[in-house]
C-alpha cells in the first residue's frame, strides 16, 4: 500500500514558496529603483516632473513597506478574526449567531474613516510614545521604517477589525456553500460539530472562499491610504510630503497609482496560482 | 435469542405540521437485512434519521443494543460511531482522496494513527472492490464507485448496523449493479443492515423482513415471498405494480399502445 508521504514535502515546499517571493520583491524593488534612477539619469528625462519625484525615491519606498506593512498584518488579523466571526454566525448558535451579525452589520455599515477616527482619538490608550523603528541606507539614502509606533498599531486595528467583517462574510459563503449533507456525513461517522467543520467543511470552504475572499485583498492595500490621515507615513501619506517639498501632484499621485497597480496586479495573480494550486483533483 | 440490534418503539416525527412518522415501531436482530420500501413522502429517509438521531424524533424510544438512545444525556456522537449511514447522494468528503475518506473517522473519531487507519481503510475498501482506486478524489470517481467508497467509509468504523438511504437511486442504470452487488455481498457476510431501497431484487435475495411504509406508517411487512406471491393491501399492490412497470417486467409495457391516448 502506498499512499501519502506528499503532505510534508509540501509544506517544506511551501514555506521556501514564501521566502522565495519575498526575496523577489526585495530584489524587484531595488531593481526599480536603479531602472528608474537610471532612466532619470538620461539627460532628456532630467528635469521631467516624473524624475524630480522619482529623486525622492527613497520615501516611496519608506512609504511602500509601511503600506505592506499595514496591509500585511491587517489582511492576517482579520483573517482569523473574520474566520471566527463567520463560525460564530454560521454555527454558533442564536446568540453568538446574532452578536456576530450585529458586529458584521456595525462595520460594514459605517464609514473606515469613522472607525479609524474612533479608534485613535476616542480610545485613549497611552501608548504615545512607542516607538520601534529601524534606519537602513541603500544607495546612499537613509531610509526610516517604524514597525510599532501608536499610528501604526492603530492603524492595523482599525482595518484588521473592518477586514474582519468583510472576510467573515466571505468565509460564511464560502461554508454555506460545502453544505449541510457533508456535515451529516461527518456527523454519521460519529464526528462532533467541531471536529467535522474543522477536519471537513473548513478545508473545503478555505480553498472554495479564494476567488471571493481575493476581493479583500485586493482591496485592503487601498483602504490603508484612509491611515495616513492619522499621520501614518505609509505610502500615501509620503507621497502627500513630496507634493508639498515639490508641488508637482500629477506625477505624483500617478506613481503612487503605478505602485498600487503592480502590488495588487501581484497579489491577485498568486492567489490565482494558490486557487490553482490548492484545487481538489477532478473538480 | 439475543435482544435485538435495534429495536423502535413507536415513533412520530413532523416537520413542522407535517406528520411523517406516525407510530412506526420494529425489531431488528443480529445479521438480520431488513428492506424498508414504500412511496416517496411516505418517511423512510426520515425513519432512517431518526434512527441515527440525525434528526431526532418527537416521541417514541430507539434502543441500540437495548440502550436507549433517544434519551437525554447520551453521547450521540458515540453512538452514531456504531450506526453506519450510507446517503442516497453518497455525500463523500469532497477533498478527500477515497482512502482518507474511508480512514477519516477512524482517524479523528477512533483515534487510530495514520498507518493503523489506512491499512484499515484500505481493507474496507478492497471489500468493496475499490482498492484500485485509493488515491482518487470523489469528482474523478463514476456514481457508483463513489458510493462504493460510501459505503466502505461506514463499514470501515464496524458499525453494530449499517443504514442504507436509497443507496442507488441517485445511480444511472448501469451503475447500479456494481452497488447491488457490494451489498449483497455484505449481507451474505453477516453485516447488519437497514436497507431502504426499490431494489426487489436485492430485496428478494436477502432481505429478512420487507416494511412497507406509507403516509408514515407500517401499511404491510412480511417476508420478500409474501410481498411477490400475496401482498395484501391495495395500496402496496398498486405500487408494487408500478415498480414492475417502471422496470419494464410488466406486460403492460409490452402491449401495444392504446389509440385513444394519441
Amino acid at each position: 500500500m502506498k499512499v501519502e508521504e506528499k503532505s510534508l514535502e509540501g509544506k517544506k515546499f511551501k514555506s521556501r514558496k514564501v521566502l522565495l517571493g519575498a526575496s523577489i520583491g526585495i530584489i524587484s524593488i531595488i531593481l526599480a529603483i536603479i531602472i528608474s534612477n537610471l532612466i532619470c539619469s538620461l539627460p532628456i528625462f532630467i528635469n521631467s516632473d516624473y524624475c524630480i519625484v522619482i529623486g525622492f525615491w527613497d520615501r516611496i519606498v519608506a512609504g511602500f513597506l509601511t503600506t505592506m506593512w499595514l496591509y500585511g498584518w491587517s489582511l492576517m488579523f482579520g483573517f482569523f478574526l473574520g474566520l471566527f466571526l463567520a463560525l460564530l454566525r454560521q454555527y454558533g448558535g442564536s446568540i453568538f449567531s446574532q452578536g456576530a451579525t450585529i458586529y458584521i452589520e456595525f462595520i460594514r455599515g459605517t464609514p473606515l474613516i469613522a472607525q479609524l477616527f474612533f479608534i485613535f482619538y476616542g480610545l485613549n490608550i497611552p501608548i504615545e510614545n512607542w516607538n520601534i523603528l529601524t534606519e537602513f541606507t541603500i544607495f546612499g539614502k537613509e531610509i526610516t521604517f517604524v514597525f510599532l509606533n501608536h499610528r501604526i498599531l492603530f492603524g492595523i486595528m482599525a482595518l484588521s477589525l473592518n477586514s474582519a467583517a468583510y472576510q467573515a462574510e466571505y468565509f460564511r459563503g464560502a461554508m454555506m456553500s460545502v453544505g449541510t449533507e457533508q456535515l451529516l456525513a461527518a456527523q454519521s461517522l460519529g464526528m462532533s460539530r467541531v471536529t467535522a467543520i474543522r477536519h471537513v467543511i473548513l478545508p473545503q470552504a478555505l480553498r472554495r472562499v479564494i476567488p471571493a475572499w481575493s476581493n479583500e485583498a485586493a482591496y485592503l492595500p487601498k483602504y490603508t491610504v484612509v491611515v495616513s490621515l492619522i499621520g501614518t507615513t505609509e505610502l500615501f501619506g509620503q507621497a502627500k510630503t513630496i507634493v508639498s517639498n515639490t508641488f508637482i501632484s500629477l506625477s505624483t499621485y500617478i506613481i503612487v497609482a503605478i505602485i498600487f497597480l503592480v502590488t495588487i496586479a501581484i497579489v491577485s495573480k498568486g492567489l490565482d496560482l494558490l486557487h490553482k494550486r490548492t484545487g481538489i483533483p477532478g473538480l | 435469542m439475543s435482544e435485538p440490534v435495534i429495536r423502535v418503539v413507536d415513533l412520530w416525527k413532523s416537520y413542522e405540521d407535517l406528520e411523517v412518522l406516525k407510530g412506526v415501531s420494529f425489531e431488528l436482530a443480529e445479521r438480520e437485512v431488513k428492506v424498508i420500501f414504500g412511496p416517496s413522502g411516505s418517511g423512510k429517509s426520515t425513519l432512517l434519521r431518526c434512527i441515527n438521531m440525525l434528526s431526532p424524533p418527537e416521541k417514541g424510544d430507539i434502543f441500540l443494543r437495548g440502550q436507549k438512545i433517544t434519551e437525554q444525556g447520551v453521547n450521540l456522537n458515540k453512538v452514531r460511531t456504531r450506526l453506519g449511514m450510507v446517503f442516497q447522494h453518497f455525500n463523500l468528503f469532497a477533498h478527500l482522496r477515497a482512502i482518507d475518506n474511508v480512514s477519516i473517522g477512524l482517524r479523528r473519531v477512533k483515534g487510530m494513527n495514520k498507518d493503523e487507519a489506512q491499512a484499515k481503510a484500505f481493507e474496507a475498501l478492497n471489500r468493496v472492490r475499490m482498492a484500485q482506486w485509493v488515491d482518487h478524489y470523489p469528482a474523478q470517481l463514476s456514481g457508483g464507485q463513489q458510493q462504493r467508497v460510501g459505503i466502505a467509509r461506514a463499514l470501515a468504523m464496524e458499525p453494530d448496523v449499517i443504514l442504507f438511504d436509497e443507496p442507488t437511486s441517485a445511480l444511472d442504470p448501469e451503475l447500479i449493479g456494481e452497488v447491488l452487488q457490494v451489498m449483497l455481498d455484505l449481507a451474505k457476510t453477516g453485516t447488519t443492515m437497514i436497507v431502504v431501497t426499490h431494489e426487489l431484487g436485492f430485496a428478494k435475495a436477502v432481505a429478512s423482513e420487507m416494511i412497507f411504509l406509507g403516509e408514515g406508517t407500517i401499511i404491510e411487512r412480511g417476508s420478500p415471498q409474501h410481498f411477490f406471491v400475496s401482498p395484501k393491501s391495495e395500496i402496496v399492490k398498486k405500487f408494487l405494480k408500478q415498480l414492475e412497470v417502471l422496470y419494464g417486467t410488466h406486460e403492460e409495457l409490452l402491449k401495444p399502445p392504446d389509440k385513444e391516448n394519441y
